[in-house]
């Protein structure tokens, strides 16, 4: 996958991807997601961290870093969140101090998936605490074998170990992990742009996939002696299931659409990823209603609890929804 | 794959936008024809006529447009963003829409095509749904028996489309109006920008122009759904642009109410919602030409099944205007009333929702 640059379609040739077209990701991310195609271990790395490095990165960083990432003999984590700075994450604290020809850093990092296996953290730290807040930060690229680093699994409510706090005590860095200008770390944070322009395709198939998994799961199962599928409130709670499916489908498509042809993206990110964490919530709590006593139906009581986290990770609904209301509507800020 | 509206198109948006703010506004219109049985005057129809409006379906060598239900759907968003009270779905949709699905030999077709678009005929037709009338030879001619419930637009109509019964088959029939013998009875429903009319046929002399297979009569009432929801889709647009409007300029406890974090995300439910609908609607308007019989009815089962939901942009936008939103003066209730009207057609969205379950389950399992 990685030698004929399929495991990262969208990035760059020069970098090894395949330079894929937004039309090329899009089919490549419904038919991999059709087929069930795990996600990259790394992508976090691949998506998020990769595109902040190629556009901010020097020479150095860029050729030591972005092969092994793509062949994830490096795993990477991204450290944003801490305990007093979740939504609110400009309000970092986080410290990192010049020290002649290093930083050194104390703080701690929460919420970071892949925190416990990684080898590299793209890290925001605050650099000056006089600045006004979104003016001090400062993007890291730190080694995780550093002494000084120590990092505790986080258990979620579903008892997995998927993400990680990490502490940083005295950690020594050397000047060059620093991606970017320094206290120019707010700007890598919000203004890098994904090279995967076609992700919406994700969330649609996705969706898609799981609702048809559960339909299949459901078609030997009754009630009171009649198949549950000829149940009419099974039916219409199935039915705003997939009506809202196919419109976040062409929602997302419009979206594509918009990026091809220069049109107005109407916000359409935000929405789609408040309206598929909704849609997966919805699936799981169908299921969970139907299949939660049933013996083939552990995964969807597991379902039903993690889904709880689609309206939260990566930016909450509410915090989206606030996003939305400023910036596409016009409203004004509280 | 493009989506986006081509500059022919937002060209054809903005005529129609600018002639309804300009000849047919909410005040100076749409509630003075809200007690008028035909919903619309000499002038403002001449004017519809007039940008080609009223034959975009209608074929080219009949003096219309020959364009899809994508350009009707374009001006179906601006009619319902405007209220607009007249006939134009009925004559410039049903009406065209149904001597194309049903064949109409051109020589029937012809004149109604061009009175069409050249807007000295507007026709109504009916009924989409329930007990259709009976059609019986008497003498040389056929006459229709029957009572038909809902029709839009009859009062303002030159010719009625009636679907009726024959033997072992239905029929499409057309019915010079006014025609002695024809009861017609306005039905006041929840939206009186809807004109809707009992219409009883005792005896009524008509001419069959066609044979209306059940297919067809289905792509028909799947066009007329799809039309109205484009024309929903722009009621909720209106109304949600007039509620962030609102909440931009009025001010409590110091500040414009929209600062505030609740009337923030109600403002953003409702633009989920519509453009959840836009998305609907952009589909099944590209589907009423385009797709196959079971996409096409899918489509528009779809957007009867969102219906619901769409009526909530104004129930919620009432909410933003407050007390003022409850007043007649203001005119968020006619758009309340607009989507309303949009939800019980053809029935509530329960049973649309029930079989895009069924049609849902039904495609994982076969």
């Amino acid at each position: 996958m990685a030698d004929a640059g399929w495991a990262a379609v969208s990035w760059p040739q020069e970098y090894g991807g395949r330079g894929a077209t937004v039309l090329e990701q899009l089919v490549y991310a419904e038919e991999t997601t059709r087929a069930r195609v795990p996600m990259p271990l790394n992508v976090i790395g691949m998506n998020n961290i990769a595109p902040a490095i190629m556009q901010y990165g020097t020479e150095a960083q860029k050729l030591t870093l972005l092969p092994r990432m793509m062949r994830a003999d490096d795993i990477w984590c991204q450290g944003m969140s801490e305990p007093e700075a979740g939504s609110d994450l400009a309000s970092l604290r986080t410290r990192a101090v010049r020290e002649n020809d290093h930083f050194v850093i104390n703080g701690q990092k929460t919420w970071t998936s892949l925190g416990y296996r990684a080898d590299w953290c793209q890290l925001y730290v605050r650099t000056d605490p006089d600045a006004p807040k979104h003016k001090g930060i400062s993007c890291l690229i730190v080694d995780m074998s550093l002494p000084g680093i120590e990092v505790r699994p986080l258990v979620t409510l579903s008892g997995e170990a998927d993400f990680a706090e990490v502490f940083f005590n005295d950690v020594w860095v050397p000047a060059d992990a620093l991606l970017g200008p320094v206290n120019g770390g707010w700007q890598i944070a919000t203004t890098t742009l994904s090279h995967e322009r076609a992700g919406a395709a994700r969330l649609y198939t996705e969706m898609q996939m799981r609702l048809t998994e559960l339909v299949a799961d459901l078609a030997d199962v009754h009630i009171d002696g009649r198949p549950v599928l000829e149940d009419a409130t099974t039916l219409r709670r199935l039915g705003e299931i997939a009506l809202c499916i196919k419109y976040l489908e062409v929602l997302c498509q419009r979206s594509i659409s918009a990026i091809l042809h220069g049109g107005d993206a109407f916000g359409s990110a935000s929405l789609a990823k408040t309206i598929w964490g909704e849609v997966g919530q919805e699936i799981a709590a169908l299921a969970f209603d139907l299949l939660g006593s049933h013996t083939n139906g552990r995964r969807w009581a597991d379902y039903r609890l993690t889904s709880r986290s689609l309206t939260i990770a990566g930016g909450t609904t509410q915090i989206n929804k606030n996003i939305t209301a400023q910036r596409v509507l016009g409203l004004p800020r509280s | 794959m493009n989506l986006e509206l081509s500059d022919e198109q937002i060209a054809l948006r903005d005529t129609v936008r600018s002639f309804l703010a300009e000849k047919a506004s909410i005040a100076g219109h749409v509630r003075p024809m809200l007690e008028d049985p035909t919903g619309t005057t000499e002038a403002v129809w001449r004017g519809l006529a007039d940008l080609g409006t009223t034959g975009l379906l209608v074929p080219p060598e009949c003096d219309g447009a020959g364009m899809t239900m994508v350009e009707a759907g374009i001006v179906l968003e601006e009619l319902g963003a405007g209220l607009h009270p007249g006939p134009w779905l009925s004559t410039a949709v049903a009406a065209t829409r149904a001597l194309t699905r049903f064949g109409v030999d051109s020589s029937t077709a012809a004149p109604l095509f061009s009175g069409i678009a050249d807007g000295s005929r507007t026709v109504a037709v009916g009924p989409l749904d329930g007990v259709r009338p009976a059609a019986v030879e008497l003498g040389d001619g056929v006459v229709l028996r029957g009572t038909i419930d809902h029709v839009w637009d009859v009062a303002a109509a030159d010719v009625l489309l009636v679907l009726a019964d024959e033997r072992d088959s239905t029929g499409l029939f057309a019915v010079q109006m006014p025609t002695p013998g024809v009861q017609v009875t306005p039905q006041t429903g929840i939206d009186q920008t809807r004109k809707q009319f009992r219409v009883i046929l005792d005896d009524t002399p008509a001419q069959r122009v066609a044979t209306a297979s059940p297919d067809t009569v289905e792509a028909l009432v799947d066009d007329v759904a799809i039309a109205w929801a484009a024309d929903a889709l722009g009621a909720a647009r209106a109304v949600l642009q007039l509620a962030i409007e609102y909440a931009k300029v009025r001010r409590q406890f110091g500040q414009p109410i929209g600062a505030f974090q609740a009337v923030q995300h109600l403002c953003v439910d409702m633009y989920e919602t519509v453009e959840l609908a836009r998305s609907g609607v952009i589909h099944a308007l590209w589907a009423a030409d385009a797709a196959d019989r079971e996409e096409r009815h899918l489509a528009a089962i779809r957007a009867k099944a969102f219906a619901g939901r769409l009526a909530t942009v104004a129930d919620n936008a009432i909410q933003v205007f407050g007390g003022i939103g409850y007043t007649w003066e203001h005119d968020a209730h006619l758009y309340l009333k607009r989507l309303l009207s949009w939800n019980a057609f053809l029935g509530g969205p329960d049973r649309y929702l029930v079989e895009v379950g069924a049609q849902f389950a039904e495609s994982v399992l076969h």
